[in-house]
C-alpha cells in the first residue's frame, strides 16, 4: 500500500504533459545514487577516522551495490504495479535515510551503523531508484526506448562525476585543514558525518522532484505520428507481454544474464584497477612515466567515456538493433582486450583509447539491456524483469575484482607490477567476453507459449 | 509547458555540466603531465 497521492492512478498524464518532462526526472534519480560510485573521495578518511583497514571501508560500497541487486530483483514487481511516482518516492526517502544513518554512524565512531545505514538502506534505496524511472521512459518513447534508456541511465554515470569534486568541496567547507587540491590531505570524521548531512538532504529534494514531475501514459496514448506497427516488423521484437514470473523461465532471460554479467564484469575488471593499472603498464623500475595526478586525470576521462557510452551507444541501438549492439560490445570489446593486453603498453594514447571506448561498452551494456528486455520481454513487466536481471550485475561486481585482484595478487605487489602482470588478467576477460558473445548469438524470439493468455489468444485469432 | 520543461532540464543540466567540466579538468593532468 501507497499513500494516494503516490498512486499509479494519481499520475496519469493529462492531455498537453510532454514526454520530454520524464528523463528529468528520471536523471534527477539517477544523478543522486550515481554517487555511489564516488565513495573513494572520502575513504581515506573514514579508514583514519575509524583507525580501520581500505578492505572494511571497501566493504559498506559492496553491501551497497549488494543491495541494490537484490532489492531491484525483489521489489522490481512492487516498481511496476505501484508506478514510477511511489518508487522514485521510496527510493528517495531510503537513499537520503542510508545518508543520515551512516552520518550518526561516522560521529559515534560506530562503523557497523556506515555499513547499515549506507549499505543495506541506501543500498535498497539504490536498486528501487535505478529501476524505478525504467518502465515509464519505455512507455513514453516506445519509438526511441534506447534513447530514453540511455539518457536515464546516463545519469548514473554522472552522479560520481557531479558527487566527486562537490564532496570534495564541502569537505574543505567542514575541515579547514582539508586541502582538496592536495592528494596527501585527509579530511576529519567531522566533516564527513556532514557532508553525509548534506548530501541525504539535497539528494532527498532533488529526488523528490523526479518523484513529483515523473507520469505515466494513458493506455490509448502514442507518440505523434507513430505506428506500433513498425515495432513487429523488425527482428526480435515483441508486440506480446510476458511477466517477470515466467520471464525467468525462458533461456532468453538467462542468456541476457550471462551476457550483463560477462560485460559488466570485463568492465569492472579495469574500473576496479584504473588508477594503479596506467602507471604499471608505463612503469620503468620503482618509477612510471605516468603520474599520480595524471592517473587521476585517466580515472576522471573514463567516468566520461563510461557516461557518454550510456547514452551514445544505447541510441545507436535504436537505428541497428539491440543484438547487433551487443555483438559490437562483445566482437569488438574481445579485439580491445587482447589489444590492452599485446600491445597496450606501446603508448599511453593508446592505452587511453583502448581502455576509454572498453568503458564505453561496458556503460553502453547496462543503457541497453532495458530496451533489449523491451523487445524480448514487451513491455508488461519490463521494469520487474529489469530488477530480476540486475542480479547479474551485483554477481558482476564480486567476479571483476576476484578475478583481477587474485591474478595480481600472484604476480607481485602493488607499486612493483608491470604490464606483463595484468595479461592473465585481461586474457581471462577475454574468454568472459567469447562467453558473452556465445549467449548474445544464441538468443531467439521469445516462444509463444511465454506470452500473456490475451496475447496468445490473439495470435491464434490472427493464425487462424 | 515550454518553461517547465526548460526548468527541469535546466535543474539536471546544471549539476550534470558542472560535474563533466571538472572532470574534463582532471583529465587534462593525463596529456599535460
Amino acid at each position: 500500500m501507497v499513500p494516494s497521492f503516490l498512486a499509479r492512478e494519481r499520475v496519469v498524464a493529462g492531455p498537453g504533459y510532454s514526454r520530454w518532462l520524464i528523463p528529468p526526472a528520471a536523471l534527477a534519480v539517477h544523478l543522486c545514487i550515481g554517487q555511489v560510485y564516488a565513495t573513494s573521495v572520502y575513504k581515506t578518511a573514514l579508514v583514519q577516522h575509524f583507525d580501520s583497514s581500505l578492505t572494511a571501508v571497501g566493504v559498506i560500497f559492496s553491501i551497497a551495490i549488494v543491495m541494490l541487486g537484490l532489492s531491484a530483483a525483489v521489489a522490481g514487481t512492487w516498481v511496476d504495479t505501484h508506478g514510477p511516482r511511489a518508487a522514485m518516492a521510496v527510493a528517495a526517502v531510503f537513499w537520503s535515510t542510508g545518508f543520515l544513518v551512516a552520518a550518526v554512524g561516522i560521529g559515534t565512531g560506530q562503523l557497523w551503523l556506515v555499513y547499515l545505514g549506507y549499505g543495506v538502506i541506501g543500498g535498497i534505496g539504490l536498486g528501487i531508484g535505478y529501476i524505478s524511472p525504467v518502465s515509464t521512459l519505455i512507455k513514453w518513447f516506445p519509438d526511441r526506448p534506447g534513447l530514453a534508456t540511455g539518457m536515464a541511465i546516463m545519469g548514473f554515470g554522472g552522479g560520481a562525476l557531479i558527487a566527486s569534486p562537490l564532496s570534495a568541496r564541502l569537505m574543505a567547507l567542514y575541515d579547514s585543514s582539508y586541502d582538496a587540491t592536495d592528494p596527501a590531505s585527509v579530511p576529519d570524521g567531522h566533516a564527513v558525518m556532514l557532508l553525509f548531512v548534506t548530501l541525504g538532504l539535497v539528494y532527498l529534494c532533488f529526488m523528490l522532484f523526479g518523484a513529483y514531475t515523473v507520469r505515466v501514459p494513458a493506455d490509448d496514448w502514442k507518440p505523434e505520428g507513430w505506428d506500433p506497427g513498425e515495432v513487429a516488423e523488425k527482428p526480435l521484437v515483441t508486440t506480446a507481454s510476458v511477466s517477470a514470473a515466467n520471464a525467468i523461465r525462458t533461456p532468453q532471460f538467462w542468456l541476457l544474464w550471462v551476457v550483463l554479467f560477462c560485460n559488466v564484469t570485463a568492465g569492472i575488471g579495469i574500473l576496479e584497477q584504473a588508477a594503479p593499472m596506467i602507471q604499471d603498464f608505463f612503469r620503468d623500475g620503482a618509477d612510471s612515466s605516468v603520474s599520480a595526478a595524471a592517473a587521476a586525470g585517466f580515472v576522471g576521462l573514463l567516468s566520461i567515456a563510461n557516461m557518454a557510452g550510456r547514452f551514445v551507444w544505447s541510441s545507436t541501438s535504436d537505428v541497428i538493433g539491440r543484438k547487433p549492439i551487443y555483438l559490437l560490445y562483445l566482437g569488438v570489446g574481445i579485439a580491445l582486450y587482447v589489444m590492452l593486453a599485446v600491445v597496450g603498453d606501446e603508448s599511453t594514447l593508446l592505452f587511453v583509447l583502448l581502455a576509454a571506448v572498453i568503458i564505453s561498452f561496458y556503460g553502453g551494456g547496462f543503457a541497453t539491456v532495458p530496451a533489449y528486455l523491451r523487445d524480448l520481454f514487451g513491455t508488461f513487466q519490463v521494469g520487474a524483469i529489469h530488477g530480476r536481471l540486475l542480479t547479474a550485475w551485483s554477481a558482476a561486481g564480486i567476479a571483476g575484482p576476484l578475478i583481477v585482484n587474485k591474478f595480481l595478487d600472484a604476480r607481485g605487489t602493488p607499486g612493483e607490477l608491470v604490464a606483463a602482470d595484468y595479461r592473465p588478467g585481461l586474457l581471462t576477460m577475454v574468454a568472459l567476453l567469447v562467453v558473452g558473445l556465445v549467449a548474445n548469438l544464441l538468443i531467439r524470439q521469445v516462444d509463444s507459449r511465454f506470452h500473456e493468455d490475451s496475447d496468445r489468444s490473439d495470435l491464434e485469432g490472427v493464425s487462424a | 509547458m515550454t518553461a517547465r520543461i526548460t526548468v527541469a532540464w535546466a535543474l539536471v543540466g546544471v549539476p550534470l555540466a558542472y560535474g563533466v567540466v571538472e572532470t574534463v579538468r582532471k583529465a587534462v593532468t593525463l596529456f599535460s603531465g
